[in-house]
């Protein structure tokens, strides 16, 4: 009786200890889906015509991406050792081998929207924006950011 | 018994080297005469096309067109390093040929008349006009000298002996030229020696065989990344069905993706080399990719571990 709680104990910490890494890899994730809704789902399609400029949508989209940018580096902090379940997209893990350069990374990025920030007025301003910040996202995943299918 | 088996043994030994070292002879191109005058211009886009830079420019520094070599590049065969193709006339190539330089690119021969690895793409390379790679070279001696020598390549026994590379190019390599396809556009025709000469994308777009040869059945259906982290997705019609012409051209300038979503990872440097390319080149490419037959591609792994 006693062997198969320790056995089940074991068997639970082991679930739980695996729930908690895909639940940081989850948390990343989310993270970086946020800004990409931003960047990509609202920023990249003015620019592009699909959706029609909207300054208001413009202002709220680059605050919001400041302030997910400005969390990476926490987010980031903790290696999951796993990919979220059937993204399309995961970390490499780089990120924790070499974790200074990967945040040597960011203030880059955060530069990159201060210059910008309020001065976008419309849709050409935007999309120099655009091009000026996905960039520096680009140094980035270019090493850090791994397709997985 | 003895004394006659011994003699025999050798015999087919040395008859089987015989056969070895024939089969895996380099054999150089005779160069034909050039049919028109230099073009860098020409030469600049093809070099763009072909990605030189984003192997040969030295590692971790800003400028593209440093060719000094450097980069790793790894494989399940052990680690390439990338040479110096600058002009240097002691590390680089400033002392080639045009018929050395023809032979390395085409061929995967180099001066010396032995076998490259196949890290280096001439598997795709070797469909490209002649004159189109004396317009590179021609391209490449305009470009600053760069001293110093990469690492030698980290290769493992037996996959170190060059020697052993003919086998393999036997086995896997095309030595034919480009043949258009006349019930095809000319623009299909350009996007198809485009991309699968010097762009070279079926290198990575593809599954590989257990000795590293593209699966031809399965060409461009994506595979694992040959570099070793995460897939390389497909690209004919069944992974790229719903991206039009457009959106593929788009693609190749920008990174950006009709799903809302930029490149990342290895494709990241092409697109640099892409979106230098002139935008009929691009949309030739386009052109050629869209007109792709879909084809089912191995299976990623369904959820592989980080590692740490």
């Amino acid at each position: 009786m006693k062997r198969t709680m320790i056995v089940a104990g074991t068997l639970l910490l082991g679930a739980g200890a695996v729930m908690a890494q895909q639940e940081i890899a989850v948390q990343q994730d989310n993270l970086m889906r946020s800004i990409a809704k931003n960047q990509y789902g609202v920023i990249l399609k003015m620019t592009k015509g699909d959706i029609p400029y909207d300054q208001k949508a413009v202002d709220e989209a680059i605050a919001s991406i400041e302030a997910d940018v400005g969390k990476i580096a926490k987010t980031f902090e903790v290696n999951p050792k796993q990919d979220v379940v059937n993204a399309t997209y995961g970390s490499s893990p780089k990120i924790w081998q070499n974790k200074a350069d990967f945040d040597s990374k960011i203030p880059p990025v955060q530069k990159a929207i201060a210059d910008v920030k309020g001065k976008i007025t419309d849709a050409a301003s935007l999309k120099a924006a655009y091009t000026a910040i996905n960039d520096r996202c680009n140094d980035c995943h270019e090493t850090y950011r791994v397709k997985l299918k | 018994m003895l004394r006659r088996t011994i003699p025999a043994v050798l015999i087919a030994a040395a008859a089987a080297f015989c056969c070895y070292w024939w089969l895996t002879a380099p054999s150089a191109l005779a160069l034909p005469a050039r049919t028109r005058a230099p073009d860098l211009a020409n030469g600049q886009e093809l070099f763009n096309t072909g990605g030189c830079s984003s192997c040969h420019a030295v590692p971790n520094q800003p400028d593209r067109l440093l060719l000094g070599g450097g980069l790793p590049l790894g494989s399940p065969f052990g680690t390439f390093y990338a040479p110096n193709i600058s002009p240097d006339p002691t590390d680089g190539i400033g002392r080639w040929s045009e018929s050395d330089f023809v032979n390395a690119v085409n061929r995967g021969i180099s001066p010396e008349g032995t076998h490259y690895f196949p890290a280096f793409p001439y598997t795709s390379y070797h469909i490209a006009d002649v004159d189109d790679v004396r317009d590179i070279f021609a391209y490449l001696k305009t470009l600053p000298s760069v001293q110093g020598k990469a690492p030698d390549h980290d290769v493992p026994f037996p996959f170190s002996i060059r020697r052993n590379v003919g086998i393999w190019k036997l086995l896997f390599m095309d030595r034919k030229p480009f043949a258009p396809d006349a019930s095809r556009s000319p623009q299909w025709n350009r996007g198809a020696y485009l991309v699968n000469g010097f762009g070279h994308c079926a290198e990575c777009h593809s599954p590989r065989n257990v000795l590293g040869g593209i699966v031809t059945s399965q060409r461009f259906a994506g595979g694992p990344n040959p570099d070793g982290e995460g897939w390389v997705p497909n690209i004919t019609q069944k992974g790229i069905g719903s991206w039009s012409e457009k959106d593929i051209a788009d693609f190749l300038e920008t990174g950006d993706m009709p799903e809302g979503d930029s490149a990342s990872g290895a494709m990241r440097p092409v697109i640099k080399n892409t979106a230098l390319l002139k935008p009929e080149d691009r949309a030739a490419m386009a052109a050629y990719l869209k007109s792709l037959p879909p084809v089912d591609g191995p299976t990623p792994p369904k959820r592989k571990p980080g590692g740490g």
